[in-house]
Order: C-alpha cells, then structure tokens, then sequence
C-alpha cells in the first residue's frame, strides 16, 4: 500500500512541480501507468484529469510567488513582475521547499542570484535579497534580553574591559558590494525603486521591541560588531578599535576612547548587546 | 477514547490574522475565540509569539495546522512535531487541528493540501499515523476535511466515508469545514447534505466557514470571499445535525476589517440561535 501511495504522490509531486507546467510535465512523463494520467484521476466533461492537475500546479506556483514577493517586496520592485516570475520559476526548480513552514521558501534566493543571469541587468539583486531575507530571518529570531545601559554602569569602571560582550540572537551582519541600505530605506519610505549605488557595505540588522532596524556601519565598527557576535572581552573590542584607529593613524587615545564610547552607548541604546546570562526574554 | 466533552463549545471565533494584530491587542474586542495557523508561530521569538501570548491571556486559542501532511507517504516529520509539542505547551489551546490530506513526498514540500484516494488502505495509512501524532502530543487532535479538484481512480468508498473511517480508526476528532463540504460536491458531484448526514456527530468538534470562488467549471476554494448564501444554508443543516460546535470565520486573502469577520461570526451565532429555538419549539410541540 505505501509504495502505490508513495508512487501516486510522487508522480503528482512531479507533474505540479513541472517547471513548464502539467501539460509539458505529462510530455516528458515516463512514469505513467497505462491509461495515462486518467487511469489515476478521475476527469469529467467539465474538467479533465490534467486540467485539475493544473489547478494544483497553479496554486503552487503562485502561492510560492506571492510569498516570495512578500518577503522580498524591494526586489520584487527592483526586478518587476516579469522578471520576478521567471526567478521564481527558476528558483523553485533549484530549491523546491523541503520545510514545513513556508517561513523557509526564500531562504536560498539570494545565494541563488549570486550566480542567476539576471546579475547582468541587476548586479544588486543578490545583495538586496540577502538583505531583505535578514530582516525576515531578525523578526522570527530567538528572543534575548539586552545588555541595560544601567547594568553597565553599576560595574566598577576597572572591572568593563573583563565584561564579556555577546549579540542578541536578533542580530545579523550583511556585507555587500552595493549600498542596498539606503535603496530598500527609500523605498520602505514610498519613493520609487532607485538603483543603489555601487560600493562595499556592511550593514547591521537588529530586532528591538519587536521592530526589525538595519543601518551600514563603518569598516571600524563593522570590525566590533564582529567582535561582539564572537563573545570577546569589552577590553579585547576596545583594543581591536584602538589598533585600528592608530593603524589608521586618525586618532590620539582620548579620541579613540571616545569613540568607543559612543559606539558602545549606542549599541545599548539600540538593544544589541546581550544580557549576561540572558536566553530569553521570557519564559 | 475520544471524549467529546473533553471538547467545550468555545462559541462562534475568527482567525487570528496579522492585519488585525493591533486591532486585538488594543481594543480587545468581542470575539469568542481565536484559531491560529499552527506554523506562523512556530518561531523562535519576535513579535508573533508576542501577540499569541497577549491574545492567549484573553480569549481561548486553538492551534491549526497547515503542515503536518498526516496522509503523505513520507515518514513524519518528527522536527516538525517537535516545534508543534513545544508551541502547545506555550500557548496551551483547547486543542490542535489539521488537515485529512499530504502536502509533500520525497522530502519536499508543495504547500498545499492535497486529496488522498479515499480507500482502506489509506484509511489505516492515515489512521495509524494521526494515532502516533496522538501520542506524541499526547492528546487527541481533530482532522478536517479538505476542498479538492480531483479525485482518485483507486477510491472506493464516498468522501465522508473516508472522513468517518479514518477518524473511527484514529480515535480522533473531527473539524468539519462546511464550505470545502460545498466546493467538494460541485466539483466532484455529490450531495452535500448527504456528507452531513453520514458524519457521527459524536466527533465533530469544530466548523470552519469561508468563501470560495466560481470558476465556472470548479469552485476554488479561496477564504478571500465572504461566506456564501449557500454555504451558510448547509450550515444551518450542520448546526440542525450536529447541535452546539465551535464555529470559525476563516478568510485568509483580501483580508477586510476586522469587523467584517465578527460580523460573520454574529451570523453563525444567529444561526445557531435560530436553529436551538427551532428545535425547543419542535420539541414542545411534540411534548
């Protein structure tokens, strides 16, 4: 019995899936028992067994579609409607879903534009979706509470630089070789797709209270968030920006001091900085 | 063995969708009851488990699932029960539903729910496999009955025969959606109040009402409509049939205020209503 079954919804599975639809499906189907597709489903006058198929090879596709379109509306935008649909097209080919939740569908897009021709004519593609599939990924993220401003300053100044500093697990870093941040903030704000400038970025996404936020850091501070999301010492995140600052050779040490400062009030500001010992918010 | 007082009648509730989130949590309206999609809250955190703790706090909550692909010939997805198990411990509901289909084999998924040949064999395919869901949640679930477009040429038995079979077998319960009840007769010709009148009304423990679309050839069965005059007809049979069973708006695309639903769900009430004082007048005629 599960092997008929097995075999019933595999050729179904197949024909649904067919990147050139039921019909073309059909065409190139060696799996078909004598009778065709007929022999296994029922059609009618009103509608035959391939036509019904097609309802199902439909409703995959542009369920699929319209997910994708929601969980990447700037590329989308960027890309319009017929580009998007034969990504789309190509894509599921590529990277069926294999997840229960649909929350997983766009999860390999942007690697997958990393190589797509469409690179050509949006050279940003890949960078934007890679953006867009972190403030997903942020928003579901696992809870931690955030390091207070307050906490930090109850400690005895001598005792910080042996503080061991972690990010919330809200928090991903996005490098990218176009200046994406600015395009998706434009067009979140209700201007227009503009094609974002070329030039390396890396750019921080962070959930707060529930509200995903991403901002492009400079390579100085890019270089502490790297720190902090491996758990190093606030002493060991202060060299690292001191070294820099001096191989720069931009900075005295009371500018240096100052600027990790400002950067550390605005990390607690921001929520970034875990708690010690924090697992969630709430049980 | 299944209790159908392990089941209370939670009234007449709406789907807990993202458009209305704030509408809920900040006027906290007259509603009976939520029922959430299973998988839209099996996260890690972030806001979703946020508004289901809220909503949770105030009104009973049922999970539904779009998922678990009961019928399919692949083994169970053991993560995707474990996620299950997890959020019913958090989020506590009257009960779990899902669906009398498969959505995947191979491994892959195609996000649908799709029609199982109606025949012994998948009866006790199915059946042994919500039993081990059973266990593993460690509590009886409901299967609902699904909207088709096609049938299979291996079945033997009518629809609701399969629906009553597997959950005889399985020992679980039953959510009826009165719409798919609808779609399935038009498009596979047959009667709709012949399905209501077969199914044990010991284990129907839920409805879901919803709109569909005309296609002319088919009926698709969309939850983008309002639910149709004669949907709403079948379901005062249901209620004639089956007695008091929590009923529920779904609407899932072209969502509208949230006012519409609650309006829907004042409908179902007045139904149900009519049909109770229905059914005492008859009974004192008879007295």
């Amino acid at each position: 019995m599960a092997l008929a079954l097995r075999n019933t919804q595999t050729l179904l599975y197949r024909l649904i899936t067919a990147p050139g639809g039921v019909a073309d499906g059909l065409a190139r189907e060696r799996g078909l028992p004598r009778g065709g597709l007929e022999a296994v489903i029922g059609g009618d006058a009103r509608l035959g067994a391939a036509s019904r198929l097609d309802i199902y090879a439909n409703m995959y596709f542009y369920r699929l579609l319209e997910i994708l379109k929601e969980d990447f509306p700037a590329l989308a935008a960027a890309l319009g409607p017929d580009n998007m649909h034969n990504l789309v097209t190509g894509y599921l080919t590529e990277y069926p879903p294999i997840e229960a939740s649909v929350f997983w569908a766009g999860s390999h897009l942007a690697g997958f534009l990393r190589t797509h021709p469409i690179g050509g004519e949006f050279p940003y593609a890949a960078d934007l979706a890679a953006l867009e599939r972190a403030i997903v990924e942020v928003f579901c993220a696992r809870d931690t509470a955030p390091l207070e401003a307050a906490a930090m300053r109850a400690k005895a100044p001598e005792r910080w630089p042996g503080v061991r500093m972690r990010a919330i697990a809200a928090l991903q870093v996005v490098e990218t070789k176009w200046r994406v941040a600015a395009a998706l903030r434009a067009f979140e704000s209700g201007r227009e797709w503009k094609r974002p400038a070329p030039g390396p970025s890396t750019i921080v996404v962070w959930r707060q209270a529930a509200k995903v936020f991403y901002r492009e850091v400079a390579a100085l501070e890019a270089g502490a968030i790297a720190k902090l999301r491996r758990g190093a010492e606030f002493g060991a995140i202060c060299a690292a920006v001191g070294r820099a600052l001096a191989h720069d050779g931009s900075a005295r040490e009371s500018a240096a001091a100052s600027k990790i400062n400002a950067m550390l009030a605005r990390w607690l500001r921001d929520g970034i900085v875990a708690a010690p010992g924090a697992r969630r918010r709430r049980p | 063995m299944l209790q159908r007082e392990d089941f209370p009648f939670l009234g007449f509730g709406v789907g807990l969708r993202r458009p209305h989130y704030s509408h809920i949590l900040e006027k906290h309206p007259a509603i009976d009851w939520f029922e959430v999609i299973s998988e839209n809250f099996m996260v890690a955190g972030g806001r979703p488990l946020e508004v289901l703790d809220a909503v949770r706090a105030q009104y009973p909550v049922v999970l539904h699932g779009v998922s678990m692909s009961i019928g399919s010939a692949d083994p169970l997805d053991r993560k995707y029960l474990r996620g299950l198990r997890a959020l019913a411990r958090r989020a506590a509901p009257v009960w779990i539903s899902d669906h009398l289909c498969w959505s995947g084999v191979g491994g892959k998924s195609l996000h649908d729910l799709l029609p199982l040949p109606h025949n012994e064999e998948t009866v006790r395919h199915t059946a042994a496999r919500i039993r081990r869901v059973q266990d593993i949640l460690e509590r009886h679930i409901l299967i609902e009955n699904v909207s088709s477009y096609l049938t299979f040429r291996t079945s033997t038995m009518t629809e609701w025969e399969f629906v009553r079979a597997v959950a005889e077998e399985a020992d679980c319960g039953i959510l009826l959606d009165i719409n798919n009840i609808f779609v399935n007769a038009f498009n596979h010709r047959f009667s709709a109040e012949e399905y209501i009148d077969e199914i044990p009304p010991e284990r129907v423990v839920q409805f879901h009402l919803a709109g569909h679309s005309d296609h002319g050839a088919y009926l698709l069965d969309t939850h983008d409509h309002p639910v149709r005059d004669d949907v709403w007809a079948l379901y005062a049979r249901a209620v004639r049939r089956f007695g008091a069973v929590s009923t529920l708006i779904e609407w899932d695309d072209n969502i509208p205020p949230f006012a519409v639903l609650a309006a829907a769900a004042g409908r179902a009430r007045g139904i149900y209503e009519s049909v109770r004082r229905e059914c005492v007048t008859a009974d004192g005629a008879r007295a």
